[in-house]
């Protein structure tokens, strides 16, 4: 009776044994060789005339880990004599291609690269630096973790590791009983626990398979399976598996798993680039990271550091008075805008997950290739939250908290370069603004409005139309009575200036005029994705749209008419270096070109006649840009949709919880527009007239075809060729000629 | 010397402007009540902006030839990427997008090859050699596409 009882207590046993042990190999298998897939931002092109100074370079060099030293000393050294640059570069794999490691000889002066070549005297007309590594994901799964591999770790973790939580992981195998015994001991002596006995397998078993309650049942699972799994495994793996699943802080609803992660989270830079007292504060966190959370408990966590450095100089890891020099130093965390880049992740797993076959992206040792300019996107962050405080501080009555987006696109090609989903830009896991908040977009809605207009071929910028109150009654009954935003009335106005001073009178007489099914088949033919609802009020812009959705439509207009396919992944490459598929630039007609320029000519007023005047003052000196300001109603989101010669950009400022702002665009969007753009070394719009089309001036008022030196109000706007413009009768030959004047009536008449 | 071609420019733009053409009327007849008479001289002048001459910088020019190199050895996708790296650096220079469009057109995407020769006629202006480039590149996409009236079309054209 007993033997039965036993034997049947020990099957139970084994059977128990044998069934965590397979789930200890076949998890542990499946997390242990999912190798992440390295992400790279947008590698910097060098040339002569980039505008890339020499302090820009340097930093960029620094982005890429290059360091000070004599490059004939091996790759990844530079040395700078003044505006001189020698390199030796790394062998780096591009998309397409591996470039071997080459000495190269860079000058640039304050404003961009003077010239370039090989260090042999060799032409180089063109180079480009290593692409920066932004993250690592597990496409399918979607987490993101800087995995390290073995020969990433730095000696000094993983002796401090040990040193700190499991002193005999070398010798015990997955349970220490000593351990156990002496924490036993230390604890019935203090009368608390002050020691805990789990070693570095159980802690990483339990991070792994199990959930945190403190059962003797899950001790004991965690006991078997920490065997097993040291069974199974070396403890070199199970020491890198550990280093890289363990549990580091919080980021809002984000979990930092693992030292390369937190390396970032917390400093900012690689793991390998840690000094000991950095090491040591990482190390330290592991007993608590919510506790010793050095963001909220500087105090606590630098005593923990302190105490860590301690047992490094003890264990002679490092010198005593390097440990003493460690310890009187800060904490040195981050400042934040360092290379860590959750929003802009989060499109390249969408578009992964959008483009990709999920059985191809299971293979190992893949390399996303994105868009990201490390640059753009640490500019837009920068300037969204320094102005969401400044009109935080100044909205105090309010008591909100404002957030933001903002996107950064090359519209030619397509290309995201930038994505900030809200203030908070080292949180990931929460929401991302930028590519999620579907809001109203106000007047960005109006120059689909005027395309329409332009491309019936009924009118031009030049075309008069009027701003006179309106009352319509909707099909529900209801009377819409829209206002302009200054609560005026204009009379007859120009096109150009209707659209430049965003009167809403004049756009829904003008809309309902074209038809509101002409509008919204605009609006989907730049770009947009959605259906409309065909109310008078779209014309206001109710409709709704994510800041990425913005960007889709305004590509369009910056880019001629022509929609780019926008692409935060170029290419995903395998371990071999094969593409596994490459994203082309992929354009496709939207608008009529001659038509996109007459209105892109009357989006160039808006900076300077209409609502955007304040941009001026935050952008280089006689920077030409276009774009337009979007308000919605009672000022609940704050818009601005523009482009430079060289990016576009689209910005939203707003509450979460969808409370009035009392901001304009032109208040609220439009300085984080501009304060990004500023920091980009922004060149001006330069709109190319297609061959269909011509260039007036005009009277902004009256319309009337004119010069400036005859009307100083004059203003050039696009219209087809050979367009007859009404003349301003003042501005006929009789009137004494300008020099200028003269000159050409003298070409005439020789010309005649 | 700039402002005088400029005029010169002008001169010449206004004076070719024989036969205003018909269809557009810049404003509706309620609209303007004291219209100006349109008769009067095309004396005004107008704003002229530089002619543009596109040409490749020595950038995207030893771009341009390795892509080319990297055709003839059969790596499309290589030349193609070649080409995304040029035009990242002059997204407005026709002469690229026609060289984009000739792989797309090797490559048998005669779609994109057609855009891109839409594109780089958009972005030439007036210059007539980037015109004639995006003529010949729009014509030859048009007539794989068996689209060979309006390929004729536009080979008349430029």
């Amino acid at each position: 009776m007993i033997f039965a009882v036993f034997a049947t207590v020990a099957v139970v046993a084994a059977a128990w044994i044998i069934h965590l042990d397979r789930v200890v190999t076949q998890q542990f298998q499946g997390r242990h060789w999912s190798v992440p897939a390295h992400v790279y931002a947008a590698p910097l092109e060098l040339y002569a005339g980039a505008p890339i100074s020499a302090d820009d370079l340097e930093e960029e060099l620094r982005r890429v880990h290059y360091r000070r030293g004599d490059p004939a000393g091996g790759p990844g050294l530079y040395r700078r004599v003044g505006n001189a640059f020698d390199i030796q570069t790394r062998r780096v794999r591009f998309i397409d291609e591996q470039r071997d490691a080459q000495l190269v000889s860079i000058h640039a002066d304050a404003s961009s690269v003077t010239s370039m070549r090989q260090i042999d005297g060799a032409d180089l007309p063109v180079f480009r630096l290593d692409p920066p590594v932004i993250g690592s994901v597990f496409p399918i799964h979607g987490e993101d973790r800087l995995v390290l591999s073995p020969e990433e770790i730095p000696t000094l973790l993983r002796k401090g590791i040990k040193l700190i939580e499991d002193r005999r992981f070398d010798e015990h195998h997955g349970v220490d009983t000593l351990g156990v015994l002496r924490a036993v001991w230390v604890n019935l002596r203090a009368g608390r626990v002050v020691q805990g006995g789990s070693t570095l397998t159980q802690q990483l078993v339990k991070n792994y398979f199990l959930t945190d309650a403190q059962t003797f049942d899950r001790k004991a699972t965690e006991a078997v399976m920490a065997l097993r799994l040291e069974a199974h495994y070396s403890k070199d793996e199970i020491l890198v598996a550990y280093l890289n699943e363990v549990f580091l802080g919080q980021d809002g609803e984000r979990a930092i798993h693992g030292f390369g992660l937190g390396s970032e989270f917390y400093f900012a830079k690689p793991l390998g680039e840690l000094d000991a007292g950095e090491l040591a504060l990482l190390i330290g966190l592991v007993k608590g990271p919510s506790y010793y959370d050095p963001r909220r408990h500087p105090d606590r966590a630098l005593a923990r550091r302190n105490l860590v450095l301690k047992g490094f100089a003890d264990a002679h890891l490092i010198e005593a008075n390097a440990a003493q020099r460690a310890a009187a130093a800060p904490l040195g965390l981050r400042p934040g805008g360092g290379s860590y880049v959750p929003a802009y992740i989060d499109l390249v797993r969408r578009h992964l997950k959008r483009d990709y076959a999920e059985a191809d992206l299971a293979a190992a040792g893949l390399s996303v290739y994105t868009s990201l300019d490390p640059r753009a996107q640490a500019a837009a962050e920068r300037a969204l939250a320094r102005d969401l405080q400044r009109l935080d501080a100044k909205a105090a009555a309010r008591g909100g908290h404002l957030q933001g987006a903002v996107i950064v696109a090359e519209p030619n090609s397509g290309d995201v370069v930038a994505v900030v989903g809200g203030r908070e830009t080292d949180t990931a896991g929460t929401f991302n603004r930028a590519l999620d908040a579907r809001r109203p977009i106000g007047s960005l809605v109006k120059p689909a409005v005027y395309l329409t207009a332009l491309e019936s071929g009924r009118y031009t910028a030049a075309s008069l139309i009027e701003d006179a109150p309106i009352e319509m009654k909707l099909p529900d009954g209801s009377i819409w009575a829209p206002q302009n935003f200054e609560h005026n009335v204009n009379g007859s106005v120009t096109l150009a200036k209707a659209l430049a001073e965003s009167l809403n009178l004049a756009t829904v007489k003008l809309g309902m005029d074209l038809g509101l099914s002409k509008v919204a088949d605009t609006l989907q033919s730049l770009g947009l994705d959605s259906s409309t609802a065909l109310n008078p009020s779209m014309l206001l812009g109710t409709v709704e749209m994510t800041p990425l959705e913005v960007v889709q439509v305004y590509t369009s207009l910056a880019n001629g008419g022509f929609r780019a396919r926008l692409r935060a992944v170029r290419a995903v490459v395998d371990e071999q270096g094969r593409p596994l598929r490459q994203f082309k630039v992929q354009v496709e007609p939207a608008a009529p070109p001659a038509a996109v320029y007459q209105l892109v000519r009357m989006l160039m007023l808006v900076p300077t006649h209409g609502t955007a005047r304040a941009a001026a003052a935050r952008l280089p000196r006689g920077l030409v840009i276009a774009g337009k300001t979007g308000t919605s109603s009672d000022t609940r989101d704050s818009w601005f949709a523009g482009f430079t010669g060289s990016y576009l950009s689209v910005v939203w400022v707003g509450y979460d919880d969808n409370r009035v702002t009392g901001l304009t665009g032109a208040a609220g969007a439009l300085p984080v527009w501009a304060d990004t753009m500023a920091s980009l070394k922004p060149v001006s719009f330069e709109p190319i007239a297609p061959d269909s089309a011509e260039d007036r001036w005009i009277g902004f008022d009256d319309g009337l075809e004119t010069t400036p030196a005859c009307n100083p109000s004059a203003v050039v706007i696009g219209v087809p060729k050979n367009t007859v413009l009404a003349r301003n009768p003042r501005c006929n030959p009789s009137q004494p000629p300008s020099v200028g004047d003269k000159i050409k009536s003298w070409f005439d008449r020789i010309v005649h | 010397m700039a402002p005088l071609a400029a005029l010169m420019l002008a001169g010449c733009a206004a004076s070719l402007r024989t036969s205003p053409s018909p269809e557009i009327s810049t404003r509706p007849s309620s609209a303007s009540p004291n219209a100006p008479t349109p008769e009067l001289p095309p004396e005004v002048p107008r704003p002229a902006p530089a002619p543009r001459e596109f040409r490749l910088s020595p950038a995207t020019q030893s771009l341009v030839a390795q892509a080319h190199t990297l055709q003839g050895r059969g790596d499309l996708p290589g030349a193609s990427s070649t080409l995304d790296r040029a035009l990242r650096i002059e997204p407005s220079n026709p002469l690229l997008w026609i060289e984009l469009g000739r792989i797309r057109l090797v490559e048998g995407d005669a779609h994109q090859a057609e855009v891109c020769g839409r594109k780089a006629l958009a972005l030439a202006s007036s210059d007539q050699r980037a015109l004639s480039g995006a003529g010949h590149l729009l014509a030859d996409a048009l007539r794989t596409q068996g689209r060979n009236q309006e390929a004729s079309e536009v080979e008349s054209r430029w």
